[in-house]
């Protein structure tokens, strides 16, 4: 039992980081139809700025603010340089333009940065654990529960609340008529890029957090999941988004605690097995967005 | 296949042979490098076998390239190499020693296999949900690559492939894949799923398993590009399971898109370009002296060039260099149509009717089409009408398979066709068109209305006959080589009516086919249909807000508002119900005509 509740702690810790990660997605594919292949290179931009702030002697509180700052200020220069021209775009020329953006930052990171991985300095307090009954619990995890709680709360509180957000949930709706009602579209997706750009850059904190280094394809993993997340929630829903996160994230833990170890190195492939298996039951999503199948004729 | 397609395909083999010949002059580094772009060629071609007629971009052919460099690696190794780099084989492997023909057929047979079953999940998603479950199955394949140590020697290097690809195998196979790709491509496979890419909902309304399509390409696609895996492994003769990744599904696609994933010239030239682009990048990045400047050294250069194409590319040309037509296609605009037949085909039988009983069709709360009951008979023509919002559009779809009905019954003669797909009420004989228009617009005129007369094929034949047949009853001889998104709005209606009429229907549904046509145009639209109601018998369901053009049309009308049917009966006796009056006037309204009638 303690296994189990010690497992779910840590499904909830990567799950959480997951879906952070999806809902950056999910938010530029339900205004933009757009697939963001270089949301991971987002990720790894935060990773150095977290190491070069170490480097520079800032302590975590402040730096890891400015890591996620930079990541946002990354996310709505990508945007405004490379996806504005292919706004119009089908979605295969939006993919490819960001899967050719996210290539571009990697090989640069590998010449401008290392190409091997560098180390992050971290407080110690991050490593330490705490011991709640027969539990431990890393700190890292609880800062990481926290702030993704603390995150979707507030990005919630945003979404309905402010009239940028509510303009950001009109133009994932139907943007063209959203635009007709006065929403400016530049204003929006550049909004939608800044958060996905803060989401990104919160789970990049979270994950240089648990690992204290950080490498040029650093992102490419965890955002390949998150992708896979983001069609097992419902691609282009924001609820979806958060859930697929979470399951895959039980998905991944619970595999890897209770599979044989024979079957091991088949875990990363079994976990995508079982996502791919639930997409056969429900090709839209777990939570499918609004707009599927609301086409009209 | 027209004659253009050959032409098409003698000019690929001419350019492929012609590089071969002069690399072999020249030898050396020239034949590597010409290996290896026929090997990638080849992948290229497959994967634009699924993704440019499907227009689903797809991240995981290499899963298949690897499957089968890996498998006919195991299959040619000699044993006793087996022996000593794979020695847990089992027995059955382990003891293999094939020729490479044998162990290509295998190992493509094998990987069209893997691709079969994975197809049938990946089929299912729509746009980009099935682009990432690509991504997702190279990430799978890979893991197991690395996992399955017994068979690969996981992430270490696989080694003792026989190195059998040389450059006339490499040639001889790149000719196979070109012309595979081009026969697909025009095929009337190849037709039907390029039709999905451009509309799916109307390629189902015209007949079209957009599904089934999608998974033959996949499963062909994965075929040619397990092809290029075994010649890559047979090439290299030593390779890790890191070649079939991202870095080279990055390489890969690059040359797809560049060229213009559509057309089989587009993945030629894409191949070409990158090609070239990569081998004097490749040399840049080894250091270069240009004027007495040594440049440094710049990890990667070709990734960062190829990926400032790629952007290029797509700011510019989306579509790629050639876009959506091959290279002939491009020279050769007009193409062969056969002569109309003096008589029109006939598909009068006996007394069909369609019949909706108590129909109902809800979103979420609203309830759009409320509990309708319709019939239409053979040789008459309804006119379905009602104020903006009525539901008739949406009684349109329910009937036509385009939306599933919430609750109630259709029955086609005696048949119960509720729930039946679109493609299926196509294939039963209901055709119809779109209010908003939906053609297949990188068609020409033709090959749209090929794509619904194609529908029982192979099993009937005389395609030509009723394409020539539909466009000359709609006027449309003349533009059958036009790109159908470049015609007139009112030319384009037609071509949707000539489409609807190529799958022969028993009954047609017409979604406001007048708007946007003036009154000469509507009059002769309107003798049209009269005359072809006529002589093929065809019940005709129309909905327009014409009301003078629906009165002198239909033999009977059926009024709707609020997702009921509030009258029913002769054009005249409609006209006078009070009801419809205010339907379409409000109360207020229906009171002056009332006092303006008594007077």
């Amino acid at each position: 039992m303690d296994f189990f509740l010690q497992q779910t702690i840590n499904a909830v810790s990567l799950g959480g980081t997951y879906a952070l990660l999806a809902l950056g997605l999910a938010i530029i594919f339900s205004i933009m139809g757009m697939i963001n292949f270089a949301h991971g290179e987002l990720m790894t931009t935060t990773g150095y700025a977290l190491m070069f702030a170490g480097l520079a002697g800032l302590p975590f509180v402040i730096a890891a603010p400015l890591a996620v700052a930079v990541a946002i200020g990354t996310a709505m220069l990508m945007e405004r340089i490379a996806f504005r021209p292919v706004r119009k775009g089908s979605p295969a020329t939006m993919l490819v333009t960001s899967f050719a953006v996210a290539v571009i930052l990697q090989t640069l990171f590998q010449n401008l940065i290392a190409t091997r991985s560098q180390p992050v300095i971290l407080p110690d307090a991050l490593a330490q654990s705490v011991a709640i009954g027969d539990l431990t619990i890393g700190v890292n995890q609880i800062l990481s529960i926290t702030i993704t709680v603390i995150i979707l709360v507030a990005l919630n509180w945003f979404l309905k609340r402010t009239t940028l957000g509510i303009a950001m949930r009109a133009a994932a709706e139907d943007f063209s008529v959203a635009r007709l009602m006065g929403v400016r579209a530049n204003a929006v997706i550049s909004g939608a890029f800044a958060i996905s750009g803060a989401l990104a850059g919160a789970a990049g904190v979270l994950w240089v957090a648990q690992r204290a280094s950080v490498d040029p394809l650093m992102g490419f993993v965890p955002v390949l999941k998150a992708f896979i997340a983001s069609i097992l929630g419902g691609l282009g829903s924001l609820t979806g988004a958060v859930a697929g996160g979470f399951a895959l994230g039980f998905i991944e833990i619970f595999l890897t605690a209770y599979l044989p170890e024979d079957w091991q190195p088949f875990k990363e492939a079994l976990a995508l097995g079982i996502v791919i298996l639930l997409l056969l039951v429900r090709p839209n999503g777990l939570i499918p967005a609004f707009n599927i199948g609301r086409e009209k004729v | 296949m027209q004659a253009r397609t050959w032409i098409g395909i003698a000019g690929y083999v001419a350019l492929l042979l012609g590089g071969a010949v002069v690399a072999t002059l020249i030898g050396g580094s020239a034949e590597r490098v010409l290996i290896v772009f026929f090997v990638s060629l080849i992948a290229v071609l497959g994967m634009g076998i699924y993704s440019g007629n499907s227009g689903i971009l797809s991240f995981g052919h290499l899963a298949f390239m690897g499957i089968a460099a890996y498998l006919s690696g195991i299959l040619t190794m000699p044993v006793q190499m087996k022996q000593v780099s794979l020695a847990n084989l089992p027995a059955f492997l382990g003891e293999a020693n094939m020729g490479l023909l044998g162990a290509t057929v295998i190992a493509v047979i094998f990987a069209m296999v893997v691709a079969l079953v994975v197809g049938i999940v990946i089929s299912r998603l729509e746009g980009s949900a099935a682009t990432i479950a690509t991504l997702g199955l190279l990430v799978i394949v890979h893991g197991v690559i690395i996992g399955a140590r017994d068979f690969t020697r996981g992430s270490q290097s696989f080694f003792g492939v026989p190195r059998l690809t040389d450059l006339w195998v490499a040639a001889g196979c790149a000719v196979l894949a070109i012309v595979i790709a081009r026969l697909y491509r025009d095929s009337v496979l190849g037709l039907k799923l390029r039709a999905g890419r451009d509309d799916g909902l109307a390629a189902g309304a015209m007949g079209v398993n957009v599904r089934r399509q999608r998974l033959i390409a996949w499963v062909i696609s994965a075929g040619i590009v397990a092809l290029s895996g075994v010649l890559l492994g047979h090439f290299l003769g030593a390779f890790s399971v890191k070649k079939f990744y991202f870095v080279d599904t990055f390489a890969l696609l690059a040359m797809l898109i560049v060229g213009g994933m559509a057309t089989v010239t587009g993945a030629l030239a894409g191949a070409i370009l990158i090609t070239i682009v990569t081998e004097v990048l490749r040399r840049l990045e080894s250091g270069l002296v240009i004027f007495g400047y040594e440049l440094p050294d710049m990890f990667g250069s070709t990734n960062i060039g190829i990926g400032l194409i790629i952007l290029f590319v797509m700011w510019k040309r989306a579509g790629g260099i050639f876009d959506r037509l091959e290279w002939d296609e491009l020279i050769f605009r007009r193409t062969r149509t056969a002569a109309a037949p003096e008589e029109m085909p006939h598909a009068a039988e006996e007394g069909h009717t369609l019949r909706a009983e108590k129909v109902t069709k809800a979103f979420d709360g609203l309830i759009a089409v409320n509990e309708v009951s319709v019939a239409v008979g053979q040789s008459e023509i309804v006119g379905l009408i009602g104020p903006n919002g009525s539901g008739k559009t949406t009684l349109l779809n329910v009937l036509s398979g385009v939306l599933p009905v919430t609750s109630g019954r259709v029955f086609l003669d005696d048949d119960d066709v509720t729930g039946a797909s679109s493609a299926r009420l196509a294939g039963l004989g209901i055709g119809r068109t779109f209010q908003n228009i939906r053609l297949f617009t990188s068609l020409s005129v033709k090959q749209n209305v090929a794509v619904a007369a194609l529908r029982q094929w192979p099993a009937a034949s005389g395609a030509d006959e009723k394409v020539a047949a539909a466009l000359a009853a709609m006027g449309l001889t003349d533009k059958a080589d036009t790109q159908a998104s470049t015609l007139s709005y009112g030319d384009q209606r037609r071509v949707e009516i000539a489409r609807a009429l190529a799958l022969e229907p028993r009954f047609l549904f017409l979604d406001e086919p007048a708007a946007g046509m003036n009154r000469e145009e509507t009059d002769a639209l309107m003798a049209d249909l009269k005359g072809l109601c006529q002589t093929r018998g065809m019940g005709i369901l129309i909905v327009d807000h014409d009301l003078p053009l629906i009165m002198r049309l239909c033999e009977r009308v059926v009024v709707m508002n609020e997702g009921r049917v509030i009258a029913e009966g002769e054009p005249a006796a409609v006209q006078k119900d009070p009801g419809v009056v205010e339907a379409y006037l409000g109360a207020k309204g229906s009171q002056q005509v009332a006092d303006a009638l008594s007077s």
